[in-house]
């Protein structure tokens, strides 16, 4: 469970000033230096078509992929920036689409989600990059990466009474805080009470 | 206030008087009534295509759309009358005949997202209007009623980002007419007034910001020329209003906001609340915390309902924001309340916050139907509010007084309405606490019913009620406003209420206090309700049932299964071949349906602002839609010959290949 101290902690951070957020950025973009370059971005495509069949360069790698305390700030920010608001906590949508499936609209790789916050997207997503800098995005991506991560027991999805698919739902929100909710899953509730843990 | 004029040329500009309106007293409509409405529908036959030739006409009867609305073969405003009664005089369809009805044409929208509108039918024309979505969002369609063939369209110029600040899906409740225009509410914030004829535009106004989180999402209302609409984003922190437009000009007349100094809120010396604790100056600043009126909400997304004789308009206000309670301390007025206007100045005459300090999301935009009811012996002019706080309210509409308040739906948030204040009374054991699960919280968040309205017969003198039944986990946490970006402050988790149903259409008897007869649905009645003069009840259900219930016993009477899912608002009219016809448009969405149209994961069931944990199950039901259904019985309507091909095609036949 996240501390409720904490949850104020994230709620002081955002009333403090921009400039101290970017303050504080920069001991933690020295520690992760190899953060893309934006040439590096300007070349990633959105869509996995090439006219004339040229080669991009292989996706970038999320730079803090594999960094525990990454995608714990990510939540943190997921919260306090009201993320959680339109894409529901732990991402299963709302006002924004779905996060917590293997499905993104503008491109599911690392850097296309980092360019999808910063630049916005025209359906209603909002620009944030004079709002969050490049490391709270990246834990951001670190964050949705974690959260997207559902089961997968075949390529498509089948939807179905009966037999009953899906067949499973996440622990809820509101009974369990975790970085990892596809890690937590009881049967589909078929719009009834969740079981209390 | 449910009346029928005596006959009056719509054209002499004349006031409705006492004298001339008769007040149904008695439980069935006498020939006398009869035959005054087919009288007046007559008239209005005549009358109509004056009205569509001049637009703009300067002296035209302030009355106009009042009579009009009265004449049973049009449907010309969503509400169908300035009552917000939705029953219509129309009785061709009956209890004896509604098995028969058939599909008779019928119409895509273009954009499968929920559909919530409620058709308008003016001088034979219908005019419906889709959601935000599809290539041509908002788009305004006009057809001919009787043959669906479609004269016009007309697609506003939209701004995409528009439904990343709707909150629950991309929904409109409809277009409103009056003197030959139709007027159209966009979900990017602007109003559009369109010639009824042509589909030309006349003029647009932007009102709203979407960078301040606004949205326009209710069908306004005209009154006396007014252009009556209000906002959405309660769950953005948008500041709400009510704004007037001159209906020739898109000119704003008025705006009365719902929180703020007296002077925002229209709130001067004709003020008269009923409750002591509603009077002193600037409540709507001193029962908030320094400022926290300016993103708290009190948006106004529903319905207006109008008095002529007392000359105001009724409606309620959106819940606080944001939803955690424990951020914004206070009475937080005037948010969740009842206002009476007057409606040439918007000035306030009295306000009724029924959840003072809201704790559930509970706002109070629902219709308010105004009846002339007998209450012990006394003819009262009342409105009545089916609230989302669980509770029937009968509410004196001169002065704002609760005369009751009946739980209609399973209620554990509250304990009752305490009559001598107006307020509830809260059961502190569901009193929201900053990070603490709060369970079985009922009714959840979308109320015991939401935005979807009533219908109310003067025939069985019942108020028919399509709601939900649902219960849900309510854990607050701390927020911070962002502009543009939701300010709610919640994790919620509904699910369904006691008995396992999530729905319910019931009929509800006002002066009797009690229901009638229920029918229990799977999932959340969703739908508007009509009930005619024929004692037919129509809704419509999440799993794709249209519907036609025995208005006196509840029973079925017919049914018939769409294409997607029903949230919109069932209407009738009659057709230029005789025929009565019943419309409604399919296609699921809507807060509780977004889960079956948009790309929202069932499997977590805090997704849509908790409603997924209710509805889960839906995709397996339904997917979304986009189309008009219109019903008639099997051989209604005057002979139409040997079918031929209305388009112009012919048939070539051999001889023709011959030649």
């Amino acid at each position: 469970m996240l501390d409720p101290s904490l949850r104020h902690a994230t709620v002081a951070i955002l009333a403090l000033s921009l400039g101290t957020i970017a303050t504080s950025r920069q001991g933690v973009a020295e520690e992760a230096a190899s953060f893309p370059s934006p040439e590096q971005l300007l070349q990633v495509p959105v869509g996995p078509t090439f006219p004339g069949g040229v080669r991009f360069p292989p996706p970038i790698k999320d730079p803090e992929a594999d960094d525990p305390a990454a995608i714990q700030r990510g939540m943190q920010a997921f919260v306090s920036m009201n993320c959680v608001g339109c894409h529901a906590p732990n991402g299963g949508g709302g006002m924004g689409p779905a996060l917590s499936e293997r499905t993104f609209i503008y491109g599911r790789e690392p850097a296309n989600i980092y360019l999808s916050i910063q630049q916005g997207r025209p359906n209603g997503m909002p620009a944030w990059a004079k709002m969050l800098p490049a490391n709270v995005t990246w834990d951001l991506v670190a964050y949705i990466r974690s959260i997207s991560s559902a089961p997968e027991t075949q390529w498509g999805q089948t939807t179905s009474r009966s037999p009953q698919s899906p067949t499973i739902q996440q622990v809820p929100a509101e009974l369990l805080t975790t970085t990892t909710p596809w890690a937590h899953t009881e049967p589909f509730g078929d719009g009834r009470k969740p079981s209390m843990h | 206030m449910y009346r029928i004029a005596k006959i009056k040329p719509p054209s002499n500009g004349s006031d409705e008087g006492e004298g001339t309106l008769i007040t149904i007293a008695s439980n069935v409509l006498s020939n006398h009534v009869r035959s005054s409405i087919l009288v007046l529908s007559g008239l209005i036959a005549l009358s109509a295509p004056a009205f569509a030739q001049s637009p703009a006409a300067p002296n035209a009867s302030p009355t106009n759309l009042d009579i009009l609305s009265r004449d049973p073969n049009q449907w010309v405003m969503a509400p169908h009358d300035y009552a917000n009664t939705r029953f219509s005089s129309l009785d061709q369809i009956n209890a004896g005949n509604a098995a028969q009805l058939h599909l008779a044409w019928t119409f895509s929208v273009g954009a499968d997202r929920g559909q919530e509108a409620a058709p308008l039918i003016v001088n034979n024309t219908m005019y419906v209007v889709a959601p935000y979505a599809g290539p041509h969002p908002n788009q305004v369609f006009a057809l001919d009623a009787t043959t669906g063939d479609l004269k016009w369209s007309y697609a506003p110029k939209p701004d995409g980002a528009a439904q990343g600040v709707a909150c629950c899906d991309v929904v409109t409740r409809g277009l409103a007419y009056d003197q030959g225009k139709i007027f159209l509410n966009t979900l990017d914030n602007y109003s559009v007034a369109i010639d009824a004829n042509t589909g030309k535009e006349l003029w647009h106004t932007k009102l709203g910001d979407l960078n301040e989180g606004q949205t326009i999402t209710m069908a306004p209302l005209v009154v006396k020329g007014k252009v009556l609409i209000g906002n959405s984003g309660g769950e953005v922190g948008v500041r709400g209003w009510l704004t007037a437009l001159d209906e020739n000009t898109g000119h704003i007349a008025w705006r009365a906001y719902s929180a703020g100094p007296d002077s925002d809120v229209l709130i001067g010396s004709d003020f008269k609340p009923f409750y002591d604790w509603l009077k002193g100056k600037d409540l709507g600043v001193k029962s908030w915390p320094p400022g926290a009126w300016k993103t708290g909400g009190g948006t106004m997304w529903g319905w207006i309902s109008y008095d002529p004789a007392l000359n105001l308009i009724y409606y309620g206000s959106g819940n606080p924001g944001p939803w955690n309670s424990n951020q914004r301390p206070g009475d937080n007025l005037w948010t969740t309340t009842i206002f009476a206007r007057d409606v040439d100045t918007g000035a306030a005459r009295w306000a009724l916050p029924l959840n003072p300090h809201d704790l559930f999301d509970h706002d109070e935009i629902n219709e308010n139907v105004l009846l002339d009811l007998e209450i012990k012996g006394q003819l009262r002019k009342v409105l009545v509010h089916p609230a989302r706080n669980g509770y029937m309210y009968v509410i004196d509409r001169a002065t704002g007084e609760i005369l009751s308040a009946d739980p209609y739906d399973h209620i554990t948030a509250t304990t009752g309405v305490d009559l001598k204040t107006g307020r509830p009374i809260e059961n502190e054991e569901k009193a929201p606490v900053l990070g603490k699960n709060i369970e079985d919280v009922c009714p959840a968040a979308p109320g015991a019913k939401d935005w979807q309205p009533t219908a109310w017969s003067p025939r069985t003198k019942l108020l028919y009620v399509p709601h939900q039944h649902l219960c849900m986990n309510f854990k607050t946490a701390q927020v911070g406003y962002i502009a543009g970006t939701p300010f709610v402050g919640a994790e919620v988790d509904m699910y369904a209420g006691p008995g396992g149903n999530r729905g319910e259409f019931m009929a509800w008897d006002v002066t009797e206090h009690k229901k009638v007869w229920a029918i229990r649905e799977n999932f959340p009645v969703w739908t508007g309700t009509l009930v005619t003069a024929g004692d037919v009840a129509f809704y419509g259900t999440l799993d794709r049932w249209f519907k036609a219930v025995d208005a006196r016993s509840g029973a079925l009477l017919w049914q018939f299964r769409a294409g997607s899912g029903f949230v919109g608002q069932p209407v009738t009219y009659k057709g230029a071949d005789g025929a009565q016809y019943v419309a409604i448009l399919s296609g699921a969405g809507g807060w509780p349906a977004a889960v079956a149209a948009a790309k929202i994961d069932p499997r977590v069931r805090n997704a849509a602002l908790g409603f997924v944990g209710a509805t889960q199950d839906l995709p397996q039901y339904t997917s979304g839609g986009s189309e008009l259904l219109v019903f008639k019985l099997a051989g209604s309507g005057a002979p139409q010959g040997n079918p031929s091909h209305a388009n112009g095609a012919q048939l070539e036949t051999g001889n023709a290949h011959a030649q």
